[in-house]
Formats: C-alpha cells, structure tokens, sequence
C-alpha cells in the first residue's frame, strides 16, 4: 500500500469487466465476506468474459483508464461452455497487441475468479490495483509530444531473390485466360494506367481486353478485393502469392465460393514501392520510357533517367515474403523462387520495436495526426469485409465518434487491425494506399507476429477449410502462460 | 426518457460507509434521471410500494436500484417495476453493497464509487429496451445423478408427483454411502432397514427407470429440454438375464478381488453383487481380478449361470435421454488420508477409516458384524477414535467441518461397547459438534453410559509399538499435556469431499463448485438447492456436508423445485438473448461458427447469406456479439452501446 | 567425482568416527571430499539462540569462501550444519538481511551461494544403486535394521527438501542395496531429546528411550543413524534411556556410512567402529555367520 491508506492517495481509473456467473459472484462474495478491496476499480457486468469485445478495453485504455481487468470464469468451468475459451485467445492477444500502440501491457490484465473465490477475487483486485498505482497515471495518448530521436529503419534481406522474372509468364498467362475466358464472366488483372510506370487493374470480358494485360513488378494491386462484390459470377483472377492468400482467406470466411473463382496464380520475384518511386519521379509532364532488366528498373521522364532497384525499392512485405506462389491456383506460371529459412522481422515494425512506449505513442500520434480519415486503408483491404457496415460508419454500435482527432483516428487503425487478427495476410494494401503514406501495416505486421507466436500451427491464407484462431479455441493452451496472482 | 433512482441505505449496510444521500442528489443531476431518492430499504415492502408510486407519480418509464448485488434482487425489482407498469427490462441495478459498502470504510471513496455505479447504470437504462419472454415447451422428466439416500428421495418424491424420473447411478447398486453404514444416529436404528425400503420403492416405482453402473457422458441443451448422454459401462452381465441368485459368486475362482463395497476390507470374488439388498441385484464383473477377462481362461461363471446371463465380450454402451431438469445428487468419498504420514500413511492394517469400520460392525460385512482386527483377526479391547482427520486442517487444504464425524464417532463408540462389552474406547476431538435433535444428548450417553473417555486434542503419531498394539501419542489439551495410548485398533473419521468426479460432472452441468468440489448453490441462505444454471438442482453432500436427515430433505426439496418448474406446459425464455441486424449482416457467419448452443441458424436466400438467432436456443452469452466484426448481431441489454456508454461513463479523458 | 566439502565441528570431535567412515565410504565409491579452507562452525544451537543474523553470519562466512572458490554445491553430514546452511542461504535472498549479515562480516558476501546438501543425498543422486550393490563385497543378509533420521534431516520440508517429512526412504533405499533387511520404523523422525539432555535429563532419556525400546521390540540388530549428536544421545546415554524405560537391551547404534563401509567390507579401523559405546557386536556376528565372501586384497 505504499504507505498510503485508501483515503489518502489519489484514486486511478481502472475498469474491471467481469462475468455475470463466476467473477460477479466471486466479488460478490468477497463484499458477502467484508473482504476489504481498494476502492479504484468500477465493476461492468457482462453475461461472459466470451462478451468482452478488445475493443472495449482498447477504448477504455485510450480514453483515460489508468487500468482495465477481465475476469471470467476457470477455462472449462464457463457457464456459457466455451464463453472463457474464445475469451482467452482474444484477451492473450489483445494484452500482446497493446505495446506496438505504446500501451504499457501491464495495465492490462485478464484472470479467472470463480464465484466461491471471494479470497482469490480480494488478492486480484488489490494486487492489480497495486500494480496500476505502481505504474502511475496512464500518459493519455493526446498529450503524446513529437517523437524525439531519430530511429533509423534497420537493414534487413529479402527471405527469396527479388527480380523481374515474372514478366516471363506473360504469354502463357494470356493463352491460358484466352482459353477460358469463354466460360468466365470476367478476370481480373493489371493493365497500364496513365503510363507505362502505373499498373492498374484491368476487368477482361472480351479477347481484346486480354490483349492490354500487364504483369510484373510493378502490377502490385491486390484484386481479391473485388471477389466478395462479384459474388454469384464466374471470376478469373490473376494473382501473386500475396493475393492469392487473400483469396484462400476469403473462400475460408465463405464470402466467395470456390465454384465461382478461377485462380490464374503467377509466381512472383517481387514488387515495387510504387509510392517510393512516384515520390522519386515528382511531377513531370511526359513519360518516355519504362525499361526493366533483372532487378533493374529504368524510368526516363522529362529527358531525365532515374534509376530504381529491387534490392533497394521493393515493397517491405516483400522482404519477408515465405508465399512467392498462391498456395491454391487452378492455373499456375513461372517457377517460384526459393524461400530462405528464418523469419525476418519487417523494417517498419522493427522500427517500432526499438522505440520505448513513450515513443511509440508519440510516433503513432504524430503519424495520425496527419491521417485524413479518408479510409482508403479500409477500401483496398481484402478482408475488410464489412463493406458499408463499418463499425466506424455508424452510431449502431457507436465505437467511434466522427471527432478527427488522432486519438479517434487511431482508434480506427485498432479496430481494423484487431478486426484482421488471425486473418490479415500482410499483403500491404492498406498502407500501400494510403494517400499520406503511413506506415500502419506495422501493427497488422505486429498482429501476424503475436498470432504466430500463440498459434504457430495456423497461418492465414493458406487452407481454406483451416479455422482462423479467434474464431476457434483449445482447452489447453500450450502457448498462453496465464499471470499467477 | 423519465428515470428514477433510488440509492438504497439498507439500514447501516449501505448507509454506514456511503452518504447514500449524496448518490441520490448526484444522479439527479444525470441526464433523463428526473427523481431520485434514498430510501432506508429498498427490498423491503414499503421500499417498493415507494417505487411503484414513483413510477405513477413521476411517470417514470425505467428504475435505477442502487442497492445490493443483481445476482440478489434483480428478479424481485423486476416484478416490483412491473406491477406498476412498466416492462421488466427497464430496470437497471448498481451494486454498491457488496462491491462498495461492505469492502471499503472511506466514505468519500465509496461514495464517489457509489455516484459512478449508478451513473454506469444510468447510461445503460437510457439504451435498454422492453422486452417480452417467449414461450416454450417443456419435457416434463427429471434426470436424477447419484441413488444414494438424497437422489433417492428426490427420485420418489418427483416420481410420486407424476414426473417420470431417469435416475444414474455410478456402483452397480443403489444405495450410496447410507447402504453401507451399520447404524445410524442418533436412533441406532439399522441403516438398511430405513433405507432398504425405499430402495426397493425405486425399483418398483412405475415412474422410475434406473441405469445403475452408469455415468454422465455428456449433457447438452437448457432448462426445460436438456439432452443427456450415459455410458452405460459394461457389467459382462445381461442384466435382462441375471436374477441375482448368486451362484456365480460362490464359484468364482478368483477370491482375492479388492472389496470395494467393503472399503477394501477383506477379499471378495471377481464376480460379485455387492451385498444381499442391493438394488438392482445383478452381479457385475471386476475385469481387474476376473481370470477370464485378465487370462483368458476360466469361464467358470459363464458355465454355472443357470440362465446363461455372462457376456465377456459385452461392451460400454451409450444412450441418450431427453429430461426438462437434473437433480444432482452425488455424494461425498473420503479424503485420501494417506497424506498423513504420521498415522502411517496407510502401512499398518490395524488402522482404518470409519467407513470401514461401519463394514466391520455391519451384519452384511465381511466379518458377519464382528469387530476384528484386520491384522490378525484378534478381537480389539482398546479402540481409539481420532476425530477431525483431514477435516478442519488447512495443512491438508481441508479447512472445513465434515459435519456428520462427530456424531458417527459417538455411535461408533457405543455400538463398540454394545459388541465387546470388555472393550475400553478414547475418542481424540477438537470440538463436539453436536448441533441437532437429539444429537447432544446422543453424545453425552456416549460419554456417560457408555463409559466413553474424550480427550480434547490431536495425536501426532500412531504407530505399531513391537509388541502387536499400536502407540498413539497425543495431545491432552485440557490438562495440557502429552497423552499416550496403547490400542489394539485406531479407526480415524476421515475428512470427506466431493465425489470423485464432481468437478468433471459440474463442467458438464455449467455449475460452479468451490475448492473442495462441492457444487455451489445459487445463494447460500435463499437459494440452496438451485444453481445458476436453471433446471438444474443440487441436492445431499455434493452441495456441502450434511448428514442423513438434512440430506434426505434436500433431496425433497430438489424435488419440489422440479415439480414447481413442472407445474406449467411451457417455460418463459430469458428475453436478453442475441438478435440480428439483418442490413447490416454480410453473412459471415463468424457468429454462428462460435455460438456455444448452435442457436444461430444460416439462411440463403438468392446467393445472399444471412444468419437468425433461435429465440428458445439462445442462452444470451454474447459471444456472438463479441465476434461480429460489424456488430450485426447485438444482445439485448449487453448491447455494444450499452457497454460502451458504461466505459464512457467511467473513461472520459 | 569430487565434492566439496563442509564437516562441521562434531566431525573433528566427537563424531570422529562419522568423519572417518565417511571418507572412507565415499573413497571406496569413487568420491573425494576436498574440504573447503578456513570453514568455521555453522553457529548450531548456541549462536543461533542468540540471534539469527549472528548465526546466519557464521554460515554465510562458510558459504562465501565457497562461493567465492567457484563451488557450485557443497555436502555436509551434519543434519543441523545441513539445516543451518540452507537457512542461512535462504535468508540471505533478502537484501535487508543481507546486509545485516555483510555488515557482521565487515565484507559484502558473494551474490550467490552454492546449493547444500547432505552427504546422503549426495551419494544417493550421483552414484547408481547398481555400483553401490557392486561394491558389496561382504553379505549384510539377515541383519535387521532400522533406519533413524532425528528430527532436523527432513524437517522443515521446504527448506530440507528431504523427501516425505514423516517418513524419508533415502537411508532405506541405501542399506537395502546393500542387503541388509530394512525394517519399518516408525519413530524414524521423532525427536530423540539431544537438545535437552543438559537441563532436562529424564526427557530425554525418555524420548530417546521410546525410539530404542521400539528397534529392541521390532527385533533390530542396529539403529541407524546420520545425526552426530543423536548418535551420541543414543549411544552413550543408552544407560539412561534403559532406566527410564525399564527395558533391559544393548542397542547399536551406528552411522549408516559405518554399515555401508562394513558391507563394502573396509577394515574396522578405517571404520572407527571402536569409537562406538555399545558395540556392533552383533551384527559383526551375524556377518561372522553368513560366511563373508572376500576379495583379493581389498579387505
């Protein structure tokens, strides 16, 4: 107790949020046995700890909880049956998710009271309570300053060689559209856009179509994102690995049917940093030429060359790419590199990593503060499957308020990012569209790494009648180690 | 939207530690609240003729309580709001008892904490909406778990009301702990002349179909419609077959089964039933000791069986019965006293447990009713009882009273006297409790007819002292100081806990059960034979100790409460259940893939999936709220705005 | 193998003949005891009636001239040096103790301290029943023994880590490699009165009594024991103890490292066998009988 007796030292914010069956009962039960508590924490009843959404607590975090504690009832003793699993999984990866937004971990915490344990409930509270005095006030995410250092983005090599070698596949890829496009209502590639150096997609129905196809490392688009609009038609869809795991994704969250998809996968050495390259080109008025040799890529616009490199310019989720192929294709081109062993951990997260909680939140304050909530993030992410009933479009639920603040906006990242746990990819639309350039990928790259070091035996896109982790539990959990009190 | 509040003083209880009238003038100043008062008793009856006068005079159209907890008198503001008009759901509680008042003495701490409950509170009425239960069918059969003396009772009890009563049972006959009890206290009337009766009332009952040597495999579904799976385990007997006549267990070769019935005094054969008033009287194999089972070769009791009933390739087998409600009734074991190493951890046969001290008096036991020393047969002259072994020491993780030891330890020490009038008893206690009629006044004849000396302590050794009695060193301390005893027996009353298997049972029910695996009743005082999960009953030991009578009323009870749930065609659902927002689904069916009850139904309509919550299947756990990503499906009064106008009130920064 | 090794006082004292079947036991088995430098005694019974933080000095002087020779466990036979040792190291993981006890010690004490433990133990973990049955060379068949730990080798539990506190094995496991029939004794832990034999006599000649009329009546030939000062309670004060309990016997009572070194068939001498006050007399004749097979130069 510091010293201190209740009265006197200043009360913190922390919200307990408990199960209606076990954990209610259990602090019931300590009050039944005068079991004196510290008076800081304001007790939500839930029906399960299985209904306590992350959100909640991110949103209690973020708006000025210097605390918040889940309790529910022991895993197997649910009275909901599995309520607790699901609870566990989400909570686990909820508390391993907080530090990449600079939330210290600890302020977060989730137990099992049963509703006989008033003496465990009494030791809970107060040592929570102690731990959240230990830790101070939270440092409210607003009053965030501008990041202090510079940290630079660490070095890190590709997993497999990076090249243009995909270009090769071209003509056997249009033969093979050709061939079936009579049976298909459309597919889906890249063509050119406003030159030679923009890829766009390109929506073929006719033959004549076909003939503007464009492949490459500079066709970085994610088509999946249109499959769930097109439900109901024949689709072809040319894809890179990336996007062909999004399509797995999708066909396991049942938004497309196998029938309806025919998948033209194109083995792929590599893509570009399109924003990279535009923000090296500037404006200019004409385009003269675009020459691509091996990792090479020449741009000579307004009489002036400019020289891009693979080894130097490609996308950063190609850096740790492990699936240069789609792991399910109908049709496949080319032949896929070889993947090198080990993980690498992507620059832009590494970079977060080396920053303190103090710095992360003034990073990402400052990042947010530059967001225009335009959610074109949103837009171009494949499994962002809400579609018009976005969470944050809406009053009902009412998650987030149309403030445009950075807190709110990233409130949004969270949301999106949590909503994608156990299911993101990685492919990058998000922070590939993104106008202002952000580097939110990083906290679904953050996600990806917490959801392989929990369920290593699951990876998102890869079999379609796979079960994403927080949509599933496990009695055991062979890697939760649950905090003793 | 018109709200009152009313902040509770419940005497002193609130009152002493919350300026409850402080509450009630801070939530006037919340939005919609348009009265607010603090009454001295809420629950009380002019407390809620004070809120229905409210609701008409202030025309309210939801109540704030701020009182004790919900899992306590939600269910009687509800009804309290009702009767003057309002729907039962627009109805909100703080619990500013037991999680302010009573764990906190600061009083602008707790009133502060109290204040931010009832805004809480506040937030959330200002989103609830009416809600009407729905209807539905009930099946009208009851499952009771465990024949011992409870089940039984509540088996009859329910079977005499008209319900049909599917009754498992785990031993191969009914009849619990009581069958195998000599006498009882404090009548020292014949355990199985009281009991034998009503076991055979079961078999006979028209009402009753028992599944002895059976287990809970799996229990599926909720009050009214619950769907049970039993093992049936293999008796490599046909049941339809066997009359029970015996022969099979005269001839079986092997003799030196463990006993279990007799708490493994003496030896039994291979085949058995377990003793001559057993119900159902069918023999069943132990295929630990059987030849033919273990070897391969016997089949003496196959060739003997008048009526061809043995079965050695009999397996396991699994049936399904559908009841409305299950009555728990599973008993007690003894603790594994083995953890004392200081009574020999179980090394020296002349030491024993009561219970198998009641099958040593017993007529139907091993010795034919006389008390002899296992060790070597000799009649004992000198016994010693060792009260409180594994009970009431939190060294061994028991702190509780076992509650029925001190009696039994009574009679045993008289019916020792009645049967060796030569024998000299002691009898080491902590404290007699002996609260019950006739109890008292039972242990004094012990003491003072019976010639019984008590000794207030504990012993810390006992052990064969080289010369064929046992050294027992103990404690005198009223006079304060060692005791040592040379005995011929020691039996110890060992502690008891919850039946094997109770906890396993529980997870199946949905019921909670405390460190010692007793199931916990929904309120200790009011509610003792229910739990929280509805339909299902407790009754006997697996609530908390308790002796036969107490047991035996339990069971009674249980049973009334199954015959009150019974007494309508339908049940009212629990209307906070999950409902879907069809415009904003996208037919994911994440919700559908983790509801616990499979109550949420896919629809496909024109290539377009939607998903629809079965009102009578949902047991409102919100899970599925909790995974929609787009909050399509809400649960009705733990709506996401309703838990995010709680954190809202709390988390303004 | 080699251990490092603490004897405590009794060990150069009275219980000489402990120290010498000890070494001599361990020799035999392939284990060298390197006595640590400089040691002093453990702070037993007078110091730490005193005060803990002096006592716990005395052990901590111990522990840090191993520590700081880089010894990473050190054996002791000494029940109560044993106990005192690990005590002490337990209640120097408090930093406010700690420096109690570096402020006695005028020296800031090594952050760590080795593990402790009995030579027992130390046999019994590192040397396989096997090679213990192996080295036999004399047949102890049909002696009769019980084994007696006192009331320091395996309480407390947490602290002894000694198995069940009531009723440790390890003795048995032991001798019965050896051959000898190990009897169940269940007064194997009481307490034997050592502590009490200057200001209360009769009790201790009564407990120590109780444990020696219980071996007479199971019929033992010998009690054995891993205690010095139980050692010297029941075996010089057996006179006493027979007086209070009115039983007439003569009770051996050896150090098991003594039995194992008969059975390993080691010369007496090398045993210290004179130095006990009843003698083992009938267990060397019981040996006499079972007609003992010896080896080639190793007797």
């Amino acid at each position: 107790m510091s010293g201190l007796t209740q009265g006197e030292r200043r009360e913190l914010r922390i919200v307990g949020f408990l199960c209606n069956w076990c954990s209610y009962g259990g602090a019931d039960t300590a009050g039944v046995a005068r079991a004196s508590q510290p008076t800081d924490l304001r007790i939500i009843r839930v029906p399960c700890s299985g209904r306590v959404d992350p959100l909640f607590v991110v949103k209690a975090l973020l708006n000025g909880a210097d605390g918040v504690l889940v309790s529910g009832c022991h895993p197997r003793d649910c009275h909901y049956g599995t309520g607790n699993f699901y609870a566990r999984r989400r909570l686990e990866v909820l508390r391993r998710f907080l530090p990449v937004l600079g939330i210290d971990p600890k302020r977060f915490s989730y137990t099992w009271v049963s509703a006989s344990e008033g003496q465990r409930w009494q030791t809970v509270v107060t040592r929570f309570t102690e731990e959240i005095h230990e830790l101070g006030p939270a440092p409210r995410f607003m009053d965030a300053g501008p990041l202090e250092r510079e940290i630079e983005q660490p070095a890190s090599s590709p997993l497999h060689s990076l090249d243009s070698a995909s270009l090769e596949s071209l003509a056997a890829l249009k033969q093979a559209i050709a061939s079936r496009l009579p049976e298909l209502d459309l597919v889906l590639g890249w063509q050119e856009g406003r030159d030679k150096a923009h890829l766009v997609p390109l929506f073929i129905r006719t033959p004549e179509d076909l003939d503007r196809l464009a492949i490459g490392p500079l066709a970085v688009h994610n088509l999946a994102v249109y499959l769930p609009e097109l439900k109901g038609r024949k689709v072809g869809i040319v894809v890179k690995g990336c996007d062909g795991r999004s399509v797995v994704e999708l066909l396991q969250e049942k938004l497309i049917s196998r029938e309806d998809v025919e998948i033209f996968a194109v083995a792929c050495h590599g893509t570009f940093d399109t924003g990279r390259i535009d923000q090296a080109l500037g404006r200019y008025q004409h385009l003269e030429s675009v020459r691509m040799d091996g990792k090479e890529l020449r741009i000579t616009c307004d009489g002036r060359e400019r020289h891009f490199s693979l080894e130097n310019d490609s996308s950063t989720k190609c850096l740790h790419c492990k699936t240069p192929l789609s792991p399910l294709s109908d049709h496949s081109f080319g032949s896929a590199p070889s993947v090198g062993e080990g993980d690498s951990t992507p620059p832009d997260l590494a970079r977060l990593d080396a920053m303190t909680l103090d710095e992360r939140r003034a990073f990402w304050r400052s990042q947010m503060e530059r967001c225009i909530r335009c959610y074109a993030c949103r837009n171009a992410c494949p499994l962002c499957v809400c579609r018009d009933h976005c969470i944050s479009d809406t009053r009902e639920p009412h998650f987030t308020t149309q403030e445009s603040t950075a807190k709110e906006k990233f409130f949004f990242q969270i949301i999106h990012s949590l909503h994608l746990a156990g299911r993101c990819t990685g492919c990058g639309e998000c922070q590939r569209s993104c106008p202002v350039g952000i580097p939110i990928l990083a906290l679904r790259e953050h996600l990806i790494r917490v959801t392989d070091e929990l369920f290593p035996e699951y990876r998102a896109g890869m079999t379609v009648d796979a079960a994403a982790p927080l949509l599933t539990y496990s009695v055991e959990e062979p890697h939760i180690q649950e905090r003793e009190w | 939207m018109r709200i009152g509040v009313f902040v509770c003083h419940c005497g002193s209880n609130i009152g002493g530690t919350v300026d409850c009238a402080e509450v009630a003038r801070i939530a006037g100043t919340f939005p919609d609240v348009v009265y607010s008062t603090d009454p001295m008793y809420t629950c009380a009856e002019p407390g809620q003729a004070a809120i229905e006068e409210a609701i008409r005079e202030h025309s309210l159209d939801g109540v704030v309580v701020a009182s004790c907890s919900p899992r306590m008198h939600e269910p009687t503001f509800r009804r309290t709001v009702e009767r003057a008009g309002l729907n039962p759901y627009m109805f909100e509680m703080a619990n500013i008892r037991e999680h302010v008042s009573w764990i906190g003495k600061d009083i602008p701490s707790n009133t502060r904490k109290a204040a931010e409950l009832v805004e809480m509170a506040v937030e959330k009425l200002r989103k609830d909406t009416p809600l009407t239960p729905a209807e539905f069918p009930v099946t009208r059969r009851v499952l009771v778990i465990g024949g011992g003396v409870a089940g039984i009772q509540a088996a009859l009890d329910c079977a005499d009301g008209g319900i049909p009563v599917v009754m498992v049972e785990r031993e191969a006959t009914i009849g619990g702990k009581m069958a195998k009890l000599d006498k009882t206290f404090p009548t020292v009337d014949c355990s199985a002349c009281i009991l034998g009766p009503k076991m055979v009332d079961v078999a006979q009952h028209p009402n009753i179909s028992l599944y002895a040597h059976a287990e809970i495999e799996d229990v599926q579904g909720y009050v009214g419609n619950f769907t049970v799976t039993i093992r049936k385990k293999t008796t490599y007997v046909d049941w339809s077959k066997c009359t029970g006549c015996g022969t099979c267990t005269e001839k079986c070769p092997a003799r030196h089964s463990v006993d279990a019935f007799n708490e493994g005094i003496g030896e039994t054969s291979a085949i058995t039933i377990a003793f001559p008033q057993a119900i159902p009287k069918k023999a069943v194999i132990n295929r630990d000791f059987c030849r033919q089972l273990t070897k391969g070769k016997c089949g003496v009791c196959a060739k003997v069986c008048p009526t061809g009933a043995i079965r050695y390739d009999m397996e396991d087998e699994i049936v399904t019965e559908k009841v409305g409600s299950i009555i728990a009734a599973t008993g007690y074991d003894l603790m594994d006293w083995r953890v004392y190493s200081e009574y020999g951890a179980g090394r020296y046969p002349d030491i024993i447990t009561s219970l198998q001290y009641e099958r040593l008096m017993n007529a139907s036991g091993p010795t034919g009713g006389h008390i002899v020393r296992p060790s070597d047969g000799r009649e004992p002259k000198t016994v010693v009882f060792v009260q409180c072994v594994g009970s009431r020491d939190p060294s061994v993780g028991r702190p509780y009273c076992s509650g029925f030891c001190c009696m039994y330890t009574a009679k045993q020490a008289i019916l020792t006297k009645d049967h060796i009038p030569d024998s000299h008893s002691y009898v080491f206690y902590m404290d007699i409790r002996a609260a019950g009629k006739m109890y008292d006044e039972f242990t004094r004849r012990a003491v003072e007819e019976y010639g019984t000396e008590y000794i207030r302590g504990r012993v810390s050794q006992i052990y064969p002292d080289g010369h064929g009695q046992l050294t027992v060193m103990g404690m005198d301390t009223l006079l304060g100081r060692p005791v040592v005893l040379k005995a011929d027996l020691v039996v110890l009353a060992v502690g008891i806990e919850a039946a094997r298997g109770a906890k396993e049972l529980a997870e199946k029910l949905r019921i909670s059960y405390d460190s010692a695996g007793f199931f916990l009743e929904s309120h200790v005082k009011l509610r003792p034979v229910e739990t929280n999960t509805a339909g299902v009953f407790l009754a006997g030991v697996c609530q908390g100790t308790k002796d036969i009578p107490a047991s035996v009323a339990q069971g009674s009870a249980a049973a009334s409460k199954v015959l009150t749930l019974f007494a309508r065609e339908t049940l009212k659902s629990n209307p906070q259940i999950a409902k879907t927002i069809p415009g904003r689904c996208v037919g994911c069916g994440k919700c559908a893939r983790c509801c616990p009850y499979g109550a949420i139904r896919e629809n496909v309509a024109n290539g377009e999936t939607t998903v629809e919550v079965i009102e009578t299947m949902c047991q409102g756990c919100g899970l599925c709220t909790a995974t929609c990503p787009q909050g399509a499906i809400q649960l009705a009064h733990a709506t996401d705005n309703q838990i995010l106008a709680e954190v809202n009130a709390l988390c303004q920064a | 193998m080699r251990f490092a090794y603490y004897p405590g006082c009794s060990a150069h004292g009275s219980s000489l003949d402990y120290e010498l079947s000890t070494e001599a036991v361990c020799e035999a088995l392939g284990i060298t005891l390197e006595e640590i430098p400089d040691w002093n005694c453990c702070g037993s019974t007078p110091a730490h009636a005193v005060g803990t933080s002096l006592s716990a000095a005395l052990c901590a002087r111990n522990l840090d001239i191993a520590a700081k020779k880089g010894i990473s466990l050190l054996v002791t036979s000494c029940p109560s040096c044993l106990s005192n040792l690990r005590s002490a190291s337990k209640r120097m993981k408090d930093p406010a103790f700690r420096a109690e006890v570096d402020d006695l010690l005028d020296a800031p004490t090594n952050r760590t301290f080795p593990l402790v433990t009995s030579v027992m133990q130390a046999i019994a973990e590192h040397i396989s029943p096997d090679l213990i049955k192996d080295r036999v060379r004399v047949s102890l068949t049909g002696i009769r023994l019980v084994c007696y730990y006192g009331c320091l080798m395996s309480r407390p539990h947490d602290l002894m880590q000694f198995g069940d506190p009531e009723n440790p094995m390890l003795m048995e496991t032991l001798l019965s490699a050896l051959g000898a029939e190990v009897l169940d004794f269940p007064l194997k832990t009481a307490c034997c009165g050592a502590s009490f034999g200057i200001p209360k006599r009769p009790l201790t000649a009564r407990n120590s009594g109780r444990i020696l009329e219980l071996a007479h009546s199971l019929g033992a030939d010998a009690v054995v024991v891993a205690c010095p000062l139980c050692q010297m309670n029941l075996d010089l004060r057996q006179a006493q103890a027979q007086r209070a309990t009115g039983e007439r016997f003569r009770m051996p009572v050896p150090y098991f490292t003594q039995i194992m070194g008969l059975a390993f068939g080691l010369p007496h001498e090398a045993l210290g066998l004179k130095k006990l006050s009843i003698p083992l007399d009938p267990v060397l004749a019981k040996i006499e009988e079972n007609a003992p097979v010896r080896f080639g130069g190793e007797a």
